[in-house]
């Protein structure tokens, strides 16, 4: 049987970071692995478990003066081997995206702000090929074409800025793939964008290794677009290799604990999480009739007034009490609007809405932005209770205490400041924060997006968990169609404002209506 | 284009506040033209009938109208003290401001931003912690100061230049610039100080970025990435700095001009103060405003040049 050369392969890399203390940290212990010429190899784990660092090593871009402290890495280039550890700067920029060429998570901050995307693109074939001035702005647009791109001859002289997300990721693409590398390492390309989009980045994935046989790395958290693209998978945790094989094999019976962990996570995806639906359409808690919210946009002339536009547009529903509502559609849809001008975040809207409660509370998505990181996370947790004057500061306190432990931290959390808290522990004191008051109706902005997935199954957990036990009512923001599916009694879809369609979650996942809605369902991974 | 007309239009109607706070201002202060110009010893008669003369009995807003009406065509009245048209004593303190000033900035860009560059390269290296020492010690020492020392050791010691000499550019060119470039590098100095460690700082920061780590996946070798992809954006925040800078040296030379005793418009303005030369130190005024806006105006013109993002808004 003749196996295919390893056109890279780490054999027992530890890379380390210097710390305050002199002694190096080290992030990865002992790295072994390789991919096959031609073949696609997924890296899966999650934040801090090594799989973005171990490539960057590979290509000698760890900055913050990382260094790989043992082990080698070979690739094969041309017919020799060499080894890419020990290759200087010099060396290592003729590989550097002429033979590897890498695109990142976010596209946005990935490209230049201040260099036109043609330049970009071009840049590539200036320093790596002998193509002549002349032929290169062809070569990039024919370029720009191939990866799905329209209208580029306007487009070559566009700064990323003036492009959507999915575009900004395609010219990334153009300019990983234009001199055909053999190898193209992918570092979260489709995190940070719609689904319908990630289908389409992926599906271009696909089509360039199978067209050029360019050999793929693909470094993701989700299982989904492993599965997708990849045949085989190495799956990495705190460091360390935990396990590798082929997708099929590996994803249908894992061998490691942590694998299987992580696989029950992200396929737990059709076990409902809300066993009984609850559609005993009851009082309503709140009641939107025609309700629309607009952004200003900034005045074109001195004098000319400010323009309103509308973001949501004149969308009319219902909840009922103790249910969990969700609002699936992707970025720019305008669900975020909505939810911050229910909470009374906006005030620029029109048309009626009536809610059972005051003020409800919000969740936010980023819990690294939305904890002020020079309190307490106990003054946090008491402020909500001193704005409204609730009990004396015993009460305060002991109140303080008792949520810490319902949301499932202990008492010692109480002194402490977010910045020395987890992603996940620190969403748990933002949904404290939200139910302190007690209110009854709580919105909750994509609260689990920023989180991994063994981390996003136990805030799930929780939320249904805490919404039996106060009888909570839930707005669920979400552009997450499997937390929708898993957690929410009905679902709204919203698409450029409007509502396009709703129901019980059951038979919009099942029987859905609108086109888009089967778009969204569509590009599920 | 709307941009510029827009930009424009805001500008006029800064300058006509300008103006306006200004010619208040002068209403305001205690002490009145004729009689500062005549003395206390006048005649009543006399010093009513310059009074009259030089339109001081009009009404406020008839006098605001003739103020801003002559501002516009550059005349700014008689000065009281020397008795010759304002704007004639201005353009003959000019030459020496203005190349002063331009002398300064030129070398403030020329020298700070290779510096910048250096010491954010080679961050902790000898280069770097060389220069940050210097810079951070200059940056302390002010303008007149340096410039006594500069007397004290290129005028008075080597003889490089006699202190306190001045020969116009158009006598002799060469001899003018000779005389400049001493003040000049004693405006420069703290300047340059600052704009280095503003360049490095800014660079630092950009060298941080995720846009950098594309750049070096593409195979840029590190000068390359430092000229072609870090500059232009860590230049953004440096073009707001050196903005202010600049209209800092081109307003506030006023007390190295004295150190040198050059006949500039700082000097100008010292003695009309003192001599309470009202017309005078009202056109310096609205110069220095001038000079401000017209910076900025600038400022914001190459911002969007190099920042593509500002354009839209």
């Amino acid at each position: 049987m003749e196996s295919k050369k390893h056109l890279l392969e780490l054999c027992d890399v530890s890379i380390g970071f210097p710390e305050k203390g002199k002694e190096k940290s080290i992030v990865t212990r002992g790295v072994s692995f390789y991919v096959e010429e031609g073949e696609a190899l997924g890296i899966v784990g999650e934040s801090g478990s090594g799989k973005s660092v171990s490539m960057l090593a590979a290509v000698g871009l760890l900055g913050n003066g990382g260094r790989i402290v043992n082990g080698t890495i070979r690739f094969w280039r041309g017919e020799e081997v060499i080894k890419l550890n020990a290759l200087g700067e010099k060396e290592l920029n003729e590989v550097r995206g002429d033979e590897i060429s890498m695109i990142f998570q976010e596209p946005m901050t990935s490209l230049n702000p201040v260099l036109p995307v043609g330049a970009q693109v071009e840049e590539m074939l200036r320093l790596h090929s002998d193509c002549p001035k002349e032929e290169r702005k062809s070569r990039v647009l024919s370029m720009f074409l191939e990866a799905g791109l329209t209208d580029v001859e306007a487009l070559y002289e566009k700064y990323p800025h003036q492009l959507s997300g999915g575009m900004r990721q395609r010219v990334m693409i153009a300019m990983a793939m234009i001199l055909r590398p053999k190898l193209l390492i992918a570092d979260e390309p489709t995190t940070a964008l719609d689904v319908t989009v990630q289908a389409k980045i992926l599906a271009l994935l696909k089509k360039f290794q199978t067209e050029y046989k360019t050999t793929i790395i693909l470094i993701s958290h989700d299982l989904g677009v492993i599965r997708n693209v990849c045949s085989r998978a190495v799956v990495m945790c705190e460091g360390e290799v935990v396990e590798q094989g082929e997708v099929e094999t590996l994803f249908e019976c894992p061998k490691e604990e942590y694998t299987k962990r992580l696989l029950a996570a992200a396929l737990g995806k059709g076990s409902e999480l809300k066993k009984e639906q609850n559609i005993t359409q009851g009082e309503a808690v709140v009641r939107v009739e025609n309700f629309s919210v607009f952004y200003e946009e900034k005045a074109a002339a001195l004098f000319r007034a400010k323009t309103k536009k509308e973001v949501v547009k004149q969308v009319s529903f219902e909840l009922y009490a103790g249910e969990i509502v969700g609002i699936v559609g992707e970025s720019g849809c305008g669900k975020s609007t909505l939810a911050k001008a229910l909470a009374g975040l906006n005030s620029l809207v029109a048309g009626n809405f009536y809610i059972d409660c005051k003020q409800p509370q919000m969740v936010f998505q980023d819990p690294y932005g939305s904890l002020n990181p020079a309190k307490t996370i106990g003054w946090l947790l008491t402020e909500p209770l001193r704005l409204h004057h609730v009990g004396t500061k015993e009460q305060q306190r002991d109140a303080v205490y008792a949520m810490l432990e319902k949301v499932g931290l202990s008492r010692e959390y109480y002194d402490r400041y977010p910045g020395t808290l987890s992603g996940g522990q620190r969403q748990r004191v933002a949904i404290a924060m939200a139910i302190m008051l007690k209110r009854s109706f709580i919105l909750l902005d994509e609260p689990v997006s920023a989180l991994d997935v063994t981390v996003q199954e136990q805030i799930l957990v929780l939320l249904v968990k805490l919404q039996k036990e106060f009888g909570l009512t839930y707005l669920f923001i979400s552009h997450d169609m499997n937390v929708i599916h898993r957690i929410c009694d009905r679902v709204f879809v919203m698409y450029h404002g409007e509502i396009v369609e709703s129901g019980v979650t059951h038979r919009v996942f099942e029987k859905p209506e609108h086109p888009y809605t089967r778009e969204l369902l569509g590009a599920r991974v | 284009m709307r941009y510029y007309v827009k930009k424009l239009i805001s500008l006029i109607m800064v300058l006509f506040l300008i103006m306006l706070l200004t010619f208040i201002a002068f209403q305001v202060i205690p002490g009145d033209g004729a009689l500062s110009r005549l003395g206390v010893d006048a005649e009543p008669e006399a010093i009513e009938a310059l009074r009259e003369s030089l339109g001081l009995n009009k009404s406020l807003p008839s006098r605001f109208f003739n103020f801003l009406s002559g501002a516009v065509r550059g005349d700014f009245g008689i000065s009281y003290h020397y008795s010759k048209p304002v704007s004639e004593l201005l353009a003959a303190r000019f030459p020496a401001t203005v190349g002063l000033a331009v002398i300064s900035i030129l070398m403030i860009v020329i020298i700070s931003v290779p510096l910048g560059l250096v010491c954010s390269r080679k961050e902790g290296g000898v280069a770097d912690r060389i220069i940050t020492l210097t810079t951070q010690t200059l940056m302390a020492v002010p303008s007149f100061f340096l410039g006594i020392i500069i007397t004290l050791i290129f005028g008075l010691g080597l003889r490089w230049f006699s202190p306190g000499g001045y020969i116009a550019p158009e006598e002799n060119f060469s001899s003018y610039l000779h005389y400049m470039i001493f003040p000049a590098v004693a405006i420069a100095i703290p300047k340059i100080a600052m704009t280095v460690k503003f360049l490095k700082t800014s660079v630092l920061r950009e060298l941080k970025l995720d846009y950098v780590r594309t750049a070096r996946s593409k195979g840029n070798t590190e000068r390359a990435i430092l000229w072609r992809h870090v500059l232009k954006n860590a230049l953004v925040p440096v073009i707001t700095f050196m903005g202010m800078v600049i209209a800092d040296v081109l307003a506030g030379s006023i007390v190295v001009e004295k150190v040198f005793n050059l006949p500039g418009v700082g000097r100008l303005l010292i003695t009309a103060i003192s001599n309470r030369d009202y017309p005078v130190v009202e056109a310096v005024v609205v110069y220095i405003a001038c000079v401000v806006l017209f910076v900025n105006f600038i400022v914001d013109l190459l911002y969007q040049k190099v920042d593509p993002r500002v354009r839209l808004k």
